[in-house]
């Protein structure tokens, strides 16, 4: 069982010398300053743009020079933050968490990859953003910055509460930027949204760090690695066996997994380019890097780990049928990242920290280049991403690039074969039919059923958009007008629905991207492409450079340990070879389904709706579907109305009798002593001196007395 | 002589600070307006200079002879930073109607008429006051440094503004302070009296052969009584705290922002060196079948009149803070009260108990020259605001001075993202381990208690609609209100993150304290005379070279 | 009015000295006489501050109290076979010079705004 494995992580050396990583953590922050200051300043360029790109830039190459230096866990002491000690400063008697840095390959690994990117969708955004210029430019780069800073201390953090600072920080961030367009009503709610249910992920998270400092004394990574290693394997006590379950819930926020999810499609009401870099590629990974990072806490429990491949594996699955049935381009992208983060909760949980990280490298490529194109197309036709309003963009100048770029991330996501998406999807649903848990070999044939669905609807946006005649409807007037489109006129418009055709285009000019933003797309084409190399080698038996940035953490990669002697088949293959094949066909059906409903003859796609509409068992699963299996409407009625009721209960209590009775009566108390000793001010002189000698009579009295009393 | 050419030595950051003033005096009667103008920058230089100078001065430590050595060190830097923001809050304040007449050309330059030199030149005698305080080896020098701090500030009162009502704070201030000199210097003579010198250090000594040997003479704790109380008065603790309401209200703002922090200051060391005569341990109390029974803390009757003095001044301060409409006044309740809170620091005794307090006292000094600065960025018809209809819906005219106003009302109040919550909460943890419970459950009350004014400060000017008095609100017509507002408000936020460190500073201040002589050759001779001190005066023989080493 | 305050006076002197007689250590005579001197000084500036409202007496009272503290001074250095308290002596009598000075300052400033020396008269600030 995975629960008895020793999980024994290389205690951590001090590294003084290392100390100018903390120019990580400096340089976001000095970012944010800078945006701050032009803010103050009232700028009205593009400089906070350029000046957040060159620091996050300087902060890439910091990590690449860290990622020369760093071979073995190291902590790097910045400064002392919290130091408290009381009684006699023992263990328990004391808590400190200093601001430090723990950095190992996972570290390294994470922060390749978000100051990277970052890097590159800052420069993106550059140029995205410049509408804006003058107004909320600044703002938005503050927010950039803001993420980043905290996402760096997230990930570089050397102990838990650091990591929860960061985590809270960037869940600041991420409700800043959804509600960047603060003017409209449907950005604040989905800020607000955000920020509510990942509040209900970080309360998990921070009772799980009260129950690890009350059981283990530390916070810190290091110090916490050692005392497990050295805990004995009996059984714990609730306490401490619902740790692994308190941490699962913050993850499961951030990563919006099953039941936390809902935040994430809402929060593309955010810039495009926030949508690519929060709500993709790095801060919804936040959640793997927490089990990752803390692995060793999930042997606490037996069933911690199938928990999460289940959570995991049910929420890749449903992501994955909602996107089937949704209109909005960034909306679906959204169902997909929800979905591909499902796989790598079940990776993680499966036991393969190798294909979880693997896999969350290879999807922040794929999905910042998909949701990066879904901007420049939103950017183009001012603000239209409805599927049903775009097609053949593929021939207007100026989206050649855009369509290309586009095709590469559906490729990848689609997990063509050969793609590096291929391989790390392959590496977690391998893992499923090798590890043994509850149910794993039937999560590995889910993920093979969502892996088909994905390529279904990953190239039904595809073919509809990029493929097919010319025709567009631009969207209403400036660019963040509409986002998504509500769920309730998907409902009405679904009867025998039909695009009006070009009806406005001829007024219409969409502009392709300039430098910047292409730039950064074939950066990130070829990256996606590149990130497959690892795969090629993992898939030929070779030590590979992201396993063993893995291996070498304290995401120990259960895999190799848990690999039973028997050898498991899949097909009557081995189950690599077995994996190619079936993820394959998956894939490939997937495609040519898209292909032909969605390319080669349209019409069948909403014959096909149609039919299903007909029917009035399937009508019910279309019409579910395409309201996001009626969730966010179940949640409003088991949470949110009784916690309405429940509160509008409370507040007429609150009101009448707390506030009325006991607070104003409370509240009287001090005033009505205070009036007593009124009179002792009474401005005059003399009136003063007699009272302060009185009180002075008084105290020595006071004093006489307990002089002559004392024993 | 090379004892006082140490001392000398320690004295660069006061000389810097004294000849500081004496320009500040000179430029000040300058006919051109530049030079005028340039008399706060002087001081804030000044001061500046002399924080440098202490920063770079290795910490000299033991050798100095005096009770606290290293106490001089934090002092002069808290203080010298702190004085700078004062100094800010002041700028472009004194003299501002007299100068804008000349400016407009409707007067000429009367030498007479101007009060800005002088008024930064007592400033600058003020805290060197403060920083002579620190230094004190014996009664005298105690006696001097005391005066030199509340002196010029008498006059500072009297001169800030011209109206009827400074002059009356200022006559108040002056007779109520005066009074309370005389009470701590009939202390002293008592002190003097018991033990039969004036160094601080031989005070000690005897003291604790004293207490050794008997228990302490009524002499000895009477004035050591008497004293303390008298100084109450320059920290505003009850009984000693009727004036401040009067006076801080009277003032103006600059001025008030002054008397809230430096006479504290020196109050407060100067406090600590007199209690730091009677000690910390080596106390004991005869239980009831004749045993002694050691303990460590101050001797217990004095514990128990500043238990009662520290609980007596945050009620009342808290108290009277409820029901004011002035700024104001408010904040000298909420001064009041804070030295309340300062006392449980003294309670608690060397080690986490001074570290605490040393650490409140710097940053309840930074959240006053926040709230200050906000309020002196602020003017209604050229005059200071003072009620809180005046700053009713701060926000929309200066969303600056209202957001300073609500971050120092919240670390006044002790919430946690601010400065005052650390503060309060080691001075709560040191006043836990030392054993004091009911004093903090009732410092914990009186912190919610205060909420109740405290809040004002949040909501008048955030939330609340501008009323009609705040139309009239305008921009103080010097930025260095401004600038130290903003500096101040970071400040309180930012050294959140820098709490432990600066916890280390103030733990230096006290080190090199020791509550009882040990070893030492006064000891022995001490030792050898008789005790209980102040007996029989033909015996009472000890040598002089071992009284001043 | 004024032979009542005086017998205030006398009498809280006599309580006060003779309650520092108690604490004081029986001994030299002339010490005891010019400590109980000190201390009755002492009081009499205080019975006298609390009692008159003429600001310029006001003064003097606390005066009276530096006087009493001064005298106590060197009556126990005179106990003590020690200078430094007369030399404290000196400089109270230094201080207590510049306080007059200051004193005289501030009254005549406010008797220029109003012709009176009541410090009653200036009672306008408090609740």
């Amino acid at each position: 069982m995975i629960a008895s494995l020793a999980y024994v992580v290389t205690p951590a050396i001090d590294a003084p010398e290392l100390r100018w990583a903390g120019l990580l953590l400096l340089l976001p922050a000095t970012a944010v300053l800078l945006a701050g200051g032009c803010a103050m300043a009232r700028v009205r360029s593009k400089l906070a743009g350029w000046t957040t790109v060159l620091l996050l830039l300087a902060s890439f190459i910091i990590t690449l020079m860290l990622y020369g230096q760093v071979q073995h866990p190291v902590t790097v002491e910045l400064f002392d933050w919290i130091d408290f000690t009381w009684g006699d400063g023992s263990k328990f008697h004391g808590f400190s968490a200093n601001f430090s840095l723990y950095v190992d390959s996972l570290t390294l690994f994470w922060m390749l990859f978000v100051t990277g990117l970052g890097t590159l969708i800052a420069l993106y955004a550059t140029e995205y953003m410049e509408v804006d210029v003058g107004q909320g430019y600044t703002r938005f780069f503050a927010g950039v910055s803001i993420f980043l800073l905290a996402m760096s201390i997230l990930v570089m953090a050397g102990n838990l509460l650091m990591l929860y600072l960061g985590w809270e920080g960037v869940g600041l961030a991420s409700y800043l930027l959804i509600g960047y367009y603060y003017t409209r009503p449907s950005a604040v709610a989905a800020a607000k949204k955000a920020f509510i249910v990942n509040r209900i992920g970080d309360l998990g998270l921070a009772l799980a760090l009260f129950l690890i400092w009350d059981n283990y004394g530390t916070l810190d990574f290091d110090g916490l690695f050692q005392a497990l290693a050295h805990q004995p394997t009996t059984w714990p006590d609730w306490d401490v066996a619902a740790i692994p379950y308190l941490i699962m819930l913050g993850a499961f926020g951030k990563s919006a997994q099953i039941p936390l999810y809902i935040w994430l499609p809402d929060a593309m009401e955010g810039p495009t380019p926030v949508s690519a870099l929060i709500h993709a590629a790095t801060m919804v990974t936040a959640g793997v890097y927490l089990i990752a990072r803390t692995m060793p806490l999930f042997a606490l429990h037996e069933m911690a780990l199938p928990t999460v491949a289940w959570v995991g594996g049910s929420t890749a699955l449903l992501g994955a049928t909602i996107a089937v049935a949704q209109y909005d381009i960034k909306r679906i992208f959204a169902y997909s990242t929800i979905s591909q983060l499902g796989y790598m909760f079940l990776g993680l949980g499966v036991g393969t920290s190798f294909g979880a990280c693997y896999h969350v490298f290879t999807h922040a490529f794929f999905k910042a280049l998909l949701f990066l194109t879904a901007g420049a197309v939103m950017h183009g036709f001012a603000g239209q991403l409805d599927l049903r309003k775009l097609s053949g963009i593929r021939r207007i100048p100026g989206f050649g690039l855009i369509s290309w770029t586009m095709l590469v991330g559906c490729l990848w996501l689609s997990a063509f074969p050969y793609t590096a998406a291929f391989f790390s999807k392959d590496e977690i649903l391998a893992q499923c039919f090798i590890g043994h848990g509850p149910g794993f070999e039937f999560l590995g044939w889910m993920g093979l059923a969502t892996a088909l669905l994905t390529a279904y609807y990953t190239f039904r946006v595809w073919f509809r958009v990029c493929a097919g005649p010319v025709h567009f409807e631009p969207g209403t007037e400036d660019h963040q007008a509409d986002a998504h489109s509500d769920q309730h006129e998907i409902v009405h418009t679904a009867h025998g629905h039909s695009p009006v055709a070009g009806a406005t285009s001829h007024a219409f000019h969409p502009h392709g991207p300039r430098w910047a933003m292409s730039s950064v797309l074939l950066i990130l084409a070829i990256g996606a492409v590149g990130a497959g190399i690892p795969g090629y080698m993992a898939l030929s038996g070779k030590p590979n450079w992201v396993s063993q940035m893995v291996a070498h953490s304290s995401a120990v990669d259960a895999a190799g340990v848990t690999q039973s002697h028997d050898h498991p088949t899949l097909i009557g293959f081995d189950v690599h070879t077995g994996l190619t094949i079936v993820g394959s066909c998956a894939a490939i059906g997937g495609i040519l389904l898209a292909w032909y409903l969605h390319l080669h003859r349209r019409k069948s796609a909403d014959a096909l709706r149609l039919a299903l509409m007909s029917h009035p068992i399937t009508r019910w699963v279309t019409i579910a579907a395409e309201n996001k299996w009626y969730v966010d409407e179940v949640y409003h009625a088991i949470f949110r109305l009784p916690l309405w009721a429940g509160a509008h209960i409370l507040a007429f209590g609150d009101h009448h009798f707390l506030d009325g009775v006991l607070v104003d009566g409370l509240a009287k108390l001090p005033a009505a002593a205070g009036r007593v000793f009124r009179p002792l001010y009474g401005g005059v002189m003399q009136g003063y001196s007699i009272s302060m000698l009185g009180g002075i009579g008084l105290i020595l009295a006071w004093f006489v007395w307990v002089w002559t009393s004392r024993g | 002589m090379t004892a006082m050419a140490q001392r000398i030595d320690q004295l660069w950051p006061e000389l810097m600070v004294l000849t500081g003033a004496v320009i500040c005096a000179l430029i000040g009667l300058s006919r051109q307006r530049s030079m005028r103008a340039a008399v706060p920058i002087v001081a804030m230089v000044t001061l500046a200079a002399a924080v440098l100078i202490e920063w770079m001065r290795p910490n000299s430590g033991s050798e100095s002879g005096l009770l606290f050595p290293s106490l001089g060190h934090y002092v002069k830097i808290a203080i010298g930073i702190l004085g700078i923001g004062l100094a800010a809050i002041g700028a472009g304040h004194m003299d501002r109607k007299f100068e804008a007449q000349i400016a407009l050309g409707r007067v000429s330059f009367d030498p007479l008429r101007v009060v800005r030199g002088e008024y930064h030149a007592f400033f600058l005698f003020s805290i060197a006051g403060v920083m002579l305080v620190c230094g004190a080896s014996d009664l005298i020098w105690l006696f001097l440094a005391l005066e030199l701090v509340s002196l010029p500030t008498y006059i500072m009162v009297a001169l800030g503004r011209s109206n009827r009502a400074a002059q009356e704070a200022g006559i108040k201030y002056f007779f109520l302070g005066a009074l309370a000199t005389a009470i701590f210097l009939y202390g002293f003579a008592l002190l003097y009296g018991a033990t039969g010198s004036l160094d601080l250090i031989v005070i000690r000594d005897w003291l604790s052969v004293q207490s050794a040997l008997g228990g302490l003479s009524s002499m000895a704790v009477l004035g050591l009584l008497l004293s303390t109380l008298g100084i109450c008065f320059k920290i505003t603790a009850v009984p000693m705290h009727f004036y401040a309401p009067d006076v801080y209200e009277g003032a103006s703002t600059p001025v008030t922002a002054f008397l809230s922090i430096v006479p504290k200051f020196a109050g407060m060391c100067a406090l600590i060196m007199l209690l730091g005569t009677v000690g910390w341990n080596g106390h004991s109390i005869t239980a009831s079948d004749g045993v002694r029974i050691a303990y460590s803390g101050l001797p217990q009757p004095v514990t128990a009149v500043l238990w009662m003095v520290a609980v007596l001044t945050m009620t009342l301060g808290n108290l009277g803070g409820i029901l004011q409409k002035s700024i104001k006044r408010t904040l000298a309740y909420s001064s009041i009260s804070h030295s309340g809170y300062m006392l449980i620091g003294v309670l608690a005794g060397p080690g986490a108990g001074f570290d605490a307090l040393f650490f409140y006292l710097f940053a309840y000094g930074l959240m006053n020259c926040a709230a200050f600065s906000a309020l002196a960025s602020v003017e209604r018809r050229g005059n200071d605001v003072d009620s809180f209809d005046d700053i009713s819906g701060l926000r929309a005219k200066q969303p600056l001075a209202a957001g300073v106003l609500a971050i120092s009302a919240g670390s006044l109040l002790g919430l946690p993202p601010f400065l005052g919550f650390f503060a309060k909460a080691y001075l709560f943890m040191a006043a836990l381990e030392a054993g004091h419970v009911g004093l903090v459950v009732i410092a914990c009350v009186n912190s919610a208690i205060s909420a109740f004014y405290y809040l004002r400060f949040v909501l008048v000017p955030l939330v609340a609609p501008p009323s009609a008095r705040a139309d009239e609100l305008a921009a103080s017509n010097s930025a260095f209100p401004r600038i130290a507002a903003a500096v101040c408000g970071a400040l309180l936020l930012l050294l959140s993150a820098f709490v432990t460190q600066m916890l280390g500073a103030a733990s230096r201040a006290s080190s090199g304290y020791t509550p009882v002589a040990v070893g030492d050759s006064a000891q022995d001779s001490v030792q050898s005379a008789r005790a209980p001190a102040g007996g029989d005066a033909n015996q009472v023989v000890v040598d002089s070279s071992t009284r001043h080493p | 009015m004024l032979p009542l305050i005086s017998t205030n006076m006398t009498a809280a002197a006599a309580c006060a000295s003779s309650c520092l007689a108690q604490i004081m250590p029986a001994g030299q005579a002339q010490i005891q006489v010019a400590l109980t001197i000190s201390a009755l000084l002492f009081t009499c500036g205080l019975v006298g501050f609390m009692s008159r409202r003429n600001m310029i007496v006001m003064f003097l009272c606390t005066e009276l109290m530096f006087q009493g503290a001064a005298l106590a001074f060197i009556a126990f250095g005179r106990q003590h076979m020690d200078t430094s308290g007369q030399v404290f002596v000196i400089f109270i009598l230094t201080v207590a010079a510049a306080e007059a000075a200051l004193a005289l300052g501030l009254v005549v400033l406010l008797y220029r705004r109003r012709a009176t020396l009541s410090a009653e008269a200036w009672g306008e600030l408090g609740e």
